[in-house]
């Protein structure tokens, strides 16, 4: 249960808002990290914590991309969620290979997520980075001019930074 | 159109109107001009959005910025500085001097656009689709669509065509064109935000994870307001095509709003070629239901063909077997025991029985020498406060708004009155004040400016104190003139120093007008009258009676209490009518749905009832009468705002019935040969309006009568409002009460307060819920899901105390009446109290207030 869990930080997320409904979109990243993705029960819960109609919460997933809905795609999102951005200018220094090269590496579609749950790839639309490009988006930090070396590299640590956090 | 408005000169297409400033220039254009600028996501009745583009002009201005005038050229047309650009109308309201061009081949080729583009992604499966032939997107593609389609079939989105959004609505997510009047609609207008758009674009479909799924008592109104098919009822979906319907008006036969319908109807094969109802739709009367109806209202009708329905007479033989009989046999009988009834007979009547059925029953009784006329359920009165304070002549919620103050006292409105909820909702979106004087939390309380809590049972006291801190409030006077009896209150000595009343008896002082609507949750029958007696003062203390927006609204049980009382019957009565020897029962089951009347009449010795269906109270009756439903006949209600209105036949008979009004006045005929039978329910409404004054003008003609509304609906322009209907049966007529007429004197009759007495033990509080099990709503199979299952509700604390949990069975025990139900235990009941909804449960709750005990 968030509220149990969260206690702290959703006091200081309602603590910065006028009134609870405005407090929907933090809740919902919350909620994302937790259960890895949002489904029916998660929306209900956060509707709960902001005195909201769970319909008024599943449109605000709908329609903002940050959010990852397991019931729309069927799946759960991973641990790390790469948004790779591939629009113009991004492909003209190169990214659209570096993606097709990044889907190979983690053997997944476009918008899936590897066998283990670690990784979800995608495809986005510009980021806001086109001169450092490739780039992609980690968990909503970026990562900038990127090549396949220093991808491999980091996906390395990423799988050795969960082991460890499963270990102890 | 609201009066006391500015207005301007506004030029469309080139003629010059006067307008009120600051109106929308859709409705502007529609009403003045009779200008249709087509439209899909603008409605009239919420606010604009500007999402579909399918109402773009020419905008222009042809005033001079330096002196704000007009400017014309030579030969007297405004010289006009047209905009580069199109505009949305829906978007724009008038100001002086504007100019607006709706026939330009710019303007043409912008809506040609627009619809092409629309039926890009939607299917056009007219010929399947329900609203096919009465569809706003059809009748504008007929206008504006080009012949051949420039988009191959297999490029359009194909999407799921069934949808159910719950077990009443289906949405076909091909045909919605993403113009957001239903999710507005549950939004804006009626405050339930269960319906919404998830994702966008292309993806963007209407979804509601509400539990149940689409939970608000007004779904059914998206339906008609949909431009497109994508939503249907489960009520009419493939039931028939609309051209083949007739629209027949007729009323709302459960609320005392006098909500209007049309009927649509068709001879149907399979009910074996008769006439019948294929669905109910809102018929417009912008001073009852505006354009909308309530979902009991919509779905209830199946009670009407029902397959339980009786359809002779019947006699009970000595041996206790019923037997059918002819009409003739079973009036004879009953004219026989009347005949010897030496005076000892009463009457007791249901909220569904018409005016006209009520005045020949009344004839009746008195003709046998009886006077015991009652109602039933026997829970509310006043009448007398309501001939003097009720609501002024032209009342409409509608127009209240900013200095226009609500007070609504022991009523759970929405479940009570559902269109009076959703229409004192909208007033308070618009600026006036809502006051409750309530002892629960009901859904209003997130709309209340004041809430002043008070035990049940307490209300009256709760008023009195609100009258007590008004005239304590600085500046308040009271015009002698005005009112007779002003000592009776001074002397009665109100508490005016409660906490918080204060604040509350200003925002009634300081109201331009205010409306109390008086309900009954919580209190005895006597208690109730107090309660209505003391609302009536605080109106005529305060000067807020006599005009439109002022006065008293009775929140009554039924659609015709009102128009009982009016007749001469009386809540007071009932329980001597039924302990007369005979007693005639009229659409009523008293003794199904109260344990204290099965005591009454237990003293009868012949009871006579008439109904629709086989019911506690048929089962003592010595004879019993089918009753004809409200579609199958024609006759009057009158509401709970004093409104006179017609409904009409609609529907072939079943079985072999006659209207209540034919049957009293036969038996009348047969007792006394010199009293004529009544040939038509128009003909005994003429009686009517000779002998009672306040209905002389009700004859079927003036209750006919129409006038021109705004918004217009219901045209060949359905696009505009959806698909409600016109109205072609009348808007009614109301009685003006006391207060209105010129120079008479009101009287104020103080009622005490009374000592509250200390609580102990549990009481049972009845409460009305929308959706119950009575046999003339639960016929309708689709609605059995939203019906509640017996259930009584308790605080934490007394559950606690009582060893009781959420989900729990247990049985309520009252004086030797006992009922089974589950517990609910939540937060907003208050302490002391068990809230026990009525007509849910198998065996009868009390009516009123009582003691009772839990047990597990
Ligand atoms: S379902 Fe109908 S009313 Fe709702 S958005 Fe779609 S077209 Fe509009
Ligand atoms: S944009 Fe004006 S009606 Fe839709």
């Amino acid at each position: 249960m968030l509220a149990e869990k969260y206690a702290d930080k959703i006091a200081k997320i309602r603590s910065k808002y006028p009134d609870l409904r405005s407090t929907v979109m933090p809740l919902l990243y919350i909620a994302q990290e937790e259960y890895g993705g949002l489904d029916e029960s998660s929306l209900r819960e956060v509707a709960e914590l902001c005195d909201l109609d769970p319909t008024e919460v599943k449109t605000i997933a709908g329609f903002y991309t940050m959010y990852w809905e397991n019931d729309e795609k069927g799946y759960k999102k991973g641990k790390y969620w790469l948004q790779v951005c591939t629009d113009l200018p991004c492909a003209l220094r190169g990214a659209d290979q570096f993606f097709e090269q990044l889907l190979d590496h983690l053997g997944v579609e476009d918008g899936g997520t590897t066998e283990d749950g670690m990784f979800t790839v995608e495809h986005v639309m510009c980021l806001a980075a086109c001169d450092k490009a490739p780039m992609l988006q980690c968990n909503f930090h970026f990562l900038e001019n990127l090549d396949m070396e220093k991808m491999k590299a980091k996906i390395e640590e990423w799988r050795a930074e969960a082991k460890e956090r499963e270990n102890g | 159109m609201p009066d006391k408005v500015e207005f301007v000169t506004i030029f469309i297409d080139g003629e010059a109107y006067q307008v009120p400033k600051g109106a929308n220039l859709v409705d502007v254009a529609k009403f003045y001009a009779d200008n249709d600028i087509p439209v899909f996501c603008y409605h009239p009745k919420m606010s604009p959005v500007g999402m579909c583009r399918m109402c773009l002009v020419e905008l222009g201005n042809s005033v001079d910025r330096q002196t704000n005038d007009i400017k014309y050229n030579a030969d007297g047309k405004p010289e006009v500085m047209w905009f580069p650009k199109l505009q949305t109308a829906c978007t724009t309201t008038v100001t002086h001097g504007m100019a607006v061009r709706t026939d330009t081949p710019k303007v043409t080729d912008a809506r040609d656009d627009v619809i092409e583009f629309i039926l890009t992604s939607h299917p056009l499966d007219c010929p399947i689709c329900d609203k096919g032939g009465e569809c706003p997107l059809q009748n504008l593609t007929m206008r504006h669509g080009a012949g051949v389609s420039r988009f191959d079939f297999d490029n359009k989105l194909h999407l799921d065509k069934h949808v159910p959004l719950g077990e009443l609505i289906y949405l076909d997510r091909e045909r919605c064109i993403q113009c957001a009047r239903c999710t507005r609609f549950c939004d804006e207008v009626v405050g339930d935000p269960v319906l919404g758009f998830h994702e966008r674009g292309r993806s963007l479909q209407i979804v509601t994870l509400s539990d149940p799924p689409f939970d608000t008592y007004f779904s059914g109104n998206t339906t008609d307001i949909c431009p497109v098919g994508a939503l249907t009822t489960a009520d009419f979906r493939f039931g028939a095509r609309p051209w083949e319907l007739n629209e027949v008006p007729s009323l709302d036969p459960y609320g005392p709003e006098g909500a209007n319908i049309s009927l649509s109807t068709r001879l149907d094969r399979d009910s074996g070629g008769v006439t019948i109802i294929k669905r109910v739709m809102p018929r417009q009367n912008e001073y009852v239901n505006e354009i909308w109806i309530s979902d009991k209202t919509r779905f209830g009708h199946h009670h009407s063909r029902a397959e339980n329905r009786l359809s002779k007479p019947m006699v009970r033989r000595e041996d206790g077997t019923l037997e059918t009989v002819s009409w003739n046999e079973a009036l004879n009988t009953i004219a026989e025991v009347l005949k010897k009834s030496a005076g000892s007979v009463g009457a007791v009547a249901g909220p569904m029985v018409s005016n006209e059925d009520l005045w020949e029953l009344r004839q009746l009784v008195e003709l046998t020498g009886g006077s015991k006329l009652g109602i039933w359920p026997a829970t509310m009165t006043g009448a007398e406060a309501v001939a003097q304070v009720g609501v002024g002549t032209g009342t409409n919620f509608k127009d209240m708004g900013k200095g226009t103050t609500i007070v609504v006292v022991a009523s759970d409105l929405e479940e009570e009155a559902p269109i009076w909820f959703l229409r004192t909702k909208q007033a308070r979106d618009r600026g006036a004040k809502l006051m409750l004087l309530t002892a629960r939390p009901t859904k209003l309380d997130k709309y209340a400016a004041c809430i002043l809590r008070h035990h049940h049972g307490e209300t009256l006291n709760a008023v009195n104190n609100l009258i007590g801190a008004v005239l304590s409030s600085d500046g308040f006077t009271f015009e002698e003139s005005r009112a007779e009896g002003f000592d009776t209150v001074k002397k009665a000595k109100y508490k005016g120093d409660e906490a918080g009343y204060d604040e509350a008896a200003k925002m009634i002082t300081g109201a331009e007008n205010v409306v109390v609507l008086v309900g009954h949750e919580g209190l005895t029958l006597a208690q109730h009258g107090d309660v209505m007696q003391s609302a009536a003062n605080l109106l005529i203390l305060t000067g807020h009676v006599g005009k439109p927006n002022n006065g008293l609204i009775p929140v009554w049980p039924g659609a015709n209490t009102q128009g009982a009382l009016d007749l001469g019957f009386s809540a007071e009565a009932t329980a001597d009518a039924l302990s007369q020897s005979v007693v005639i029962v009229a659409g009523a089951d008293p003794v199904g749905t109260d344990p204290a009347a099965k005591a009454f009449i237990a003293s009868a010795d012949f009871v006579i009832a008439l109904s629709m269906f086989d019911t506690a109270t048929t089962a003592i009756a010595k004879v019993i009468l089918p009753r004809q439903s409200v579609p199958e006949r024609d006759g009057t209600f009158t509401n709970g705002e004093r409104r006179v209105q017609r409904f009409y036949t609609a529907q072939g008979l079943i079985g072999d019935t006659r209207p209540d009004w034919k049957v009293f006045s036969q038996l009348s005929n047969l007792i006394d040969p010199a009293v004529k039978v009544r040939l038509s329910a128009a003909a005994v409404m003429a009686e009517i309006t000779k002998n009672v004054p306040r209905y002389a003008e009700m004859s079927y003609k003036n209750l006919a009568r129409m006038e021109k509304q705004f918004p217009d609906v219901g045209g060949d322009d359905l696009y505009y409002g959806g698909t409600a209907y016109g109205n072609h049966g009348g808007l009614g007529v109301q009685w003006p009460v006391d207060a209105e007429a010129a120079g008479k004197k009101l009287t104020l009759k103080a009622v005490k307060s009374e000592k509250t007495a200390k609580r102990k033990g549990l009481v049972a509080v009845p409460v009305r819920r929308l959706y119950d099990r009575s046999p003339e709503f639960s016929a309708s199979q689709m609605m059995h899901q939203r019906i509640p299952s017996a259930y009584a509700q308790l605080s934490r604390k007394d559950a606690e105390k009582l060893k009781v949990v959420e989900g729990d069975d247990i049985t309520l025990v009252f004086g030797d009446g006992k009922v089974r139900v589950t517990a609910k235990v939540d937060g907003s009941t208050p302490e002391g109290v068990v809230l026990v909804p009525v007509n849910l449960t198998d065996n009868p709750v009390p009516t009123a207030p009582m003691a009772v005990e839990v047990e597990k």
